[in-house]
């Protein structure tokens, strides 16, 4: 039989995913306090004015500059993370596991494809170590993170663009360009907390990222589960707020996610214009709501972040206390014969 | 049934520091030569007024169009566009799955058959037992939310 099928992870990498959820998010609100400030200015009197975003916005920097550098250096040099390349290289079943997703929301496939499986249950075996998903995040967000850190660290006293161009309007670009890089991320971000937030066995935090595979006890020698149909899902019970909790985040994500890209067309910075602009471009006041509600969606992904790392905690602390208490063949007192 | 913690390769504490220095000095690194030390005011906003066109004020002009980067920007704003679909496209797919997975799942108040599983798909704990933590992993049958 198997593991919980949310334990995959290292310690390390739980710790280090949430680092890097809270450096990001610190850059996010910061940044985008920056690039909306027309609908975000509440955010940058609350974090200490320009200058104040500006330099907590640096810090963060630095400490996203010192976690890519700490991962990399992590994976190159240890075999377990030279190992785990191979697990994250996309492969036809990802693609088949979109199409398959895409089949089952239309009501034309059963189940989804192990590679998308968030809630496994019985066939946890079949399911490996990222989904389809979690290896476009990985590939999309090391791309994304390695170009904004580049643009980033070009524009972090602008001289150092300015050397290049010999103007203060290029560097102006270079800004622009930064923030308009993020965007995916943040749009991603997005759908990263509905993903991982609502799923309805999860809900509200799938603890996948966040309970280590070294804290989840295996069960062996449950032949007959291994052949079961289903993933077991129908004996779950669903909770009670789950149904209108999820839609209103998903028209949160939605609604943040179409306010976001909607502000970055508009709020663009570079030619920069010969008039004073006030303000940037046609932005009215359900652009302010949506970029707001986005922010909130963010809100609500640091809320969950630490909402993961307390159930690590209490998970942790029940381990401690029923270890001891296992009978001698490691197993616990069945309920039923099923057992 | 044995049920144990698992046997798991993770990463030797050498390694982790060793890592985390290295991020360190990575970063300050970084941050020492965005910081403008390698940069050489000499070269910086020299306007060289007797070139013919160039004055005070044309190094504004010239940095405002410069097309690479103009077409930079529009490549990023196109990138940001089409990420942005797929992305809403993931949303609703994921949203509609939810909501599938979620028809099949025990109503809330549904009377408990008494067949309780964890999530794990793993054998039945002790119902006493299985309601705390257990439940907060979106292990136990109440889907994991607490009150």
């Amino acid at each position: 039989m198997t593991n919980l099928d949310h334990g995959k992870f290292t310690h390390v990498t739980t710790v280090f995913h949430s680092l890097l959820a809270l450096d990001v998010f610190a850059l996010f609100f910061t940044g985008y306090g920056i690039m909306f400030n027309d609908e975000l200015w509440w955010l940058v009197v609350l974090l200490g004015g320009y200058q104040g975003v500006a330099a907590l916005h640096r810090i963060a920097g630095f400490g996203l500059v010192a976690l890519i550098g700490f991962w990399m250096l992590l994976m190159l040099t240890t075999s377990t993370g030279r190992g785990n390349f191979r697990e994250i290289v996309p492969t036809g079943d990802d693609v088949a596991a979109f199409v398959q997703d895409v089949k089952f929301v239309l009501g034309r496939a059963d189940e989804r494809h192990p590679n998308a499986r968030q809630f496994a249950g019985y066939k946890a075996d079949e399911v490996p170590l990222l989904s389809y998903v979690g290896k476009g995040v990985v590939f999309i967000f090391s791309v994304e993170l390695t170009l904004l850190t580049v643009s980033g660290l070009l524009i972090w006293s602008k001289t150092g663009v300015m050397q290049f161009f010999a103007t203060k309007t290029a560097a102006m670009a270079f800004v622009v360009f930064h923030g308009l890089l993020g965007v995916i991320m943040l749009m991603g971000v997005m759908f990263h907390i509905f993903e991982h937030g609502f799923h309805p066995a999860f809900y509200p935090v799938e603890t996948k990222a966040f309970i280590p595979r070294s804290m989840i006890p295996e069960a062996h020698g449950h032949e007959g589960e291994r052949e079961a149909d289903t993933t077991g899902i129908e004996r779950l019970t669903l909770s009670p707020s789950w149904s209108w909790v999820t839609n209103l985040m998903g028209a949160f994500v939605v609604i943040g996610i179409v306010s976001v890209l909607m502000g970055s067309i508009f709020d663009e910075g570079y030619p920069v214009p010969n008039e004073l602009a006030v303000g940037g471009g046609p932005s009215n006041l359900l652009l302010t709501v949506g970029i707001n509600i986005g922010v909130f969606v963010l809100f609500v992904g640091i809320v969950l972040s630490m909402y993961g790392n307390l159930v690590r905690i209490r998970w942790e602390r029940q381990l401690e206390r029923e270890r001891p208490r296992t009978t001698a063949d490691g197993g616990r007192v069945a309920e039923s014969g099923e057992d | 049934m044995d049920r144990d913690l698992p046997e798991t390769a993770g990463y030797s504490p050498l390694a982790v520091l060793g890592s985390a220095v290295g991020g360190l000095v990575i970063a300050f690194l970084s941050v020492w030569w965005a910081a403008g030390n390698a940069v050489s005011a000499e070269s910086l906003f020299r306007v060289a007024p007797t070139v013919e066109n160039r004055g005070v004020g044309s190094d504004w002009v010239a940095g405002n169009t410069i097309e690479w980067l103009d077409f930079l920007i529009a490549l990023t704003h196109a990138a940001d566009v089409i990420m942005g679909v797929f992305i809403l496209v993931m949303v609703f797919v994921h949203w509609a799955a939810f909501r599938r997975l979620a028809g099949r799942m025990r109503r809330p108040g549904e009377p408990n058959r008494g067949d309780g599983v964890a999530a794990d798909g793993g054998g039945t704990a002790k119902p006493v037992d299985s309601s705390g933590t257990t439940e907060n992993a979106g292990g136990d049958d109440s889907g994991g939310e607490r009150p």
